[in-house]
């Protein structure tokens, strides 16, 4: 019998919000509790990674470390909250060290049973992954918005009318060449029936470098896969643009406002002419809700696009010394702020 | 299809950068991780600037088609070298009749009685068909010089031709624009070819005082149909970074130091250590330059937009 104490817990962690108490109990047999002295390490950063963890009472510390530089203070975590999670999806080493920066309990979750739980022909697994959609999609504007936070507040990028337009006005093409798409790397891994499904749920659009198919703050009318081409993301703040991410084949982008319903933390402007797949809010809803192989098809898309994202923003974040702890604001690198053109 | 290294900074042992790291260059000519199925066995080469050598402003060179893990020489070389600049290149080509494994196809390449070397990692698409065009836009007696059969020298030998005295020492910002310069009559010729597909340049240019380095692909994300290297095109066109203090074995792993102002840094296609994530990956389309002066080392990334 698990632990009560433990089902109690996962109930109140984000990640397990709405799930019935006996897949909590069933969670709870898998996980390893650990108690930790203040200043204990759970992993450093480049480790292999083995396991997350869910922190029961106490805090953690998060730092990352970028060559030629002290390790510098990412996040905090206490009750609830959970550390560990990028590399456990990604199958990459940890980006960050954790340390207990308090005498702490933690709630350990193998490699092996998350993808388990993930892998489940179950509602619960899709259920899954939205929150962990969610959950990413929160992060990774809270780190957008901390590298964006030292160059001003002020958007300065192309004005939102652009990117509302951007969908309306596109260059509407009929499919790719099926056989280019099935060797692209991102659908290697999937059933060739839900892949197509996939790619079929959309429409195809032409696009010709320099245009804007996002605006910053503007809300977003649909989420895009490169299927050529490449497509820059990047925050502009006066005279400066910050460049936080590439688009290329087989990458997405724009899925943020449709996740949580708030406005593009990022434009988006086509760098190179680009091949795209546009998914209005209808389908990406289906998509995203959705709990078949071909949802499951876009939903890792998706998962694995915003972890790389997430482990992109590190780097910057750690770049320059933390003026304080991880609420504030981190300035970002002078090696990723690139001139405007 | 190859891997490039370019180092500057405080004197530095060879085989810190080529032997001694669990993925130092020699071992990403038989086992690079972010190449997918491809090797790089076609050769290897290097140049190393040493301010305690004769003629410190002319660097040591070493060539050879031999594979570079069984080579004593070049294992007992990189013990005795410290320089302060390195320029050192690992040539990987695909099975093929047409392929020429030679020592005239390796890089780094320099023509006698220039100053500037270079390194290149990618390929241009449908070279052949633009070589003679190039003709025009490259001095006559440094198209003379060119012994190879690599697209990669041709690149070289623009670059050169854009300087206002190539036999000179350029200063580190005529370098970068003369790179750019070059990147940009790639892009005029192929239009005039009508070539539309991906072709990478990432290129690693140096004097020993200075690097500039390249990542960037003309035409990124398109492929010609069947091409059978759609899936490794972009990880083996990588670029990143360490910059610090010194490169030493600390703890059992290889990293740069603290270093403000920095002092070194070392550039190349894959990070040199298994835990790449306190190397900083170099964005696509972006130029870094890097310059030891007597404060210590200037280094820069901008937009490459050519």
């Amino acid at each position: 019998m698990p632990d009560r104490g433990i089902v109690d817990f996962l109930a109140t962690v984000p990640l397990f919000n709405g799930r019935e108490e006996a897949d909590l109990a069933e969670l709870a047999r898998v996980m390893r509790r650990r108690t930790l002295r203040e200043g204990d390490v759970l992993w450093r950063q480049g480790d292999d990674a083995r396991e997350m963890a869910f922190i029961v009472r106490g805090a953690v510390s998060a730092s990352v470390r970028v060559s030629g530089a002290r390790a510098v203070e990412i996040a905090r975590a206490g009750p609830g909250g959970m550390v560990g999670e990028i590399a456990l999806l990604d199958g990459g080493a940890h980006p960050m060290s954790v340390s207990a920066t308090e005498p702490a309990t933690v709630l350990a979750l193998g490699r092996l049973d998350l993808a388990g739980l993930l892998a489940r022909q179950h509602p619960s697994a899709f259920s899954l992954r939205r929150r962990l959609a969610w959950l990413f999609t929160a992060r990774l504007r809270d780190h957008l918005a901390r590298l964006a936070g030292s160059h001003g507040h002020e958007v300065t990028g192309p004005p939102a009318e652009d990117g509302a337009q951007a969908f309306a006005d596109l260059d509407y093409c009929g499919p790719p060449d099926s056989a280019y798409v099935r060797r692209m790397a991102t659908f290697h891994d999937f059933d060739p029936l839900a892949v197509w499904g996939f790619l079929t749920s959309g429409r195809y659009a032409r696009c010709a470098p320099g245009r804007t198919l996002l605006a910053e703050g503007a809300p977003s009318t649909a989420c895009f896969l490169t299927i050529n081409g490449a497509v820059e993301k990047v925050i502009v703040r006066g005279d400066r643009r910050i460049r936080v991410g590439l688009a290329g084949p087989g990458k997405a982008f724009g899925y943020e406002s449709l996740i949580d319903g708030r406005p593009s933390p990022v434009t988006a402007i086509a760098r190179e002419r680009a091949l795209l797949l546009v998914l209005a809010r209808d389908p990406f809803e289906q998509l995203f809700k959705s709990e078949d192989a071909i949802s499951r098809v876009f939903l890792d898309v998706i998962q694995r696009d915003i972890l790389a994202a997430l482990r992109q923003t590190l780097p910057p974040l750690a770049r320059q010394p933390s003026p304080g702890p991880a609420d504030a604001v981190l300035a970002a690198g002078p090696t990723d702020v690139i001139p405007t053109r | 299809m190859c891997r490039v290294l370019a180092y500057l900074g405080e004197p530095l042992p060879v085989r810190n950068l080529l032997f001694d790291p669990e993925y130092s260059l020699v071992r990403q000519s038989y086992s690079p991780r972010m190449m997918n199925t491809f090797l790089n066995l076609a050769g290897f080469g290097m140049q190393a600037w040493d301010p305690a050598s004769l003629q410190p402003e002319a660097p040591f060179t070493y060539r050879a088609t031999a594979l570079p893990p069984f080579d004593r020489n070049l294992r007992h070389l990189s013990s005795k070298l410290a320089p302060t600049c390195l320029v050192a290149h690992v040539r990987g080509v695909t099975y093929s009749s047409e392929a020429v494994v030679t020592e005239t196809n390796l890089h780094p390449f320099q023509f006698d009685g220039t100053r500037v070397v270079l390194a290149h990692n990618g390929h241009l698409r449908q070279f052949p068909s633009m070589r003679h065009s190039l003709v025009e836009h490259v001095r006559p007696e440094l198209a003379q010089c060119i012994e190879g059969t690599t697209d990669s020298e041709w690149i070289y030998a623009l670059i050169l031709s854009q300087l206002d005295d190539p036999h000179g020492l350029p200063e580190t910002r005529e370098l970068a624009d003369a790179t750019a310069d070059a990147l940009r009559i790639l892009r005029d010729v192929r239009a005039a070819h009508g070539i539309d597909t991906s072709s990478p340049v990432n290129l690693c240019v140096s004097t020993g005082r200075a690097v500039v380095a390249t990542r960037f692909s003309f035409d990124y994300g398109w492929y010609p149909p069947e091409d059978e290297m759609l899936e490794t095109d972009l990880p083996f066109v990588s670029l990143w970074y360490a910059l610090g203090g010194e490169y030493t074995q600390g703890d059992g792993d290889w990293q740069m130091t603290e270093g403000d102002p920095p002092r070194s840094v070392i550039i190349a296609s894959e990070p040199l250590t298994t835990d790449h994530s306190s190397w900083v990956e170099v964005p696509e389309y972006s130029m870094l330059t890097a310059e030891l002066t007597p404060e210590g080392l200037e280094f820069e990334v901008s937009d490459l937009d050519a």
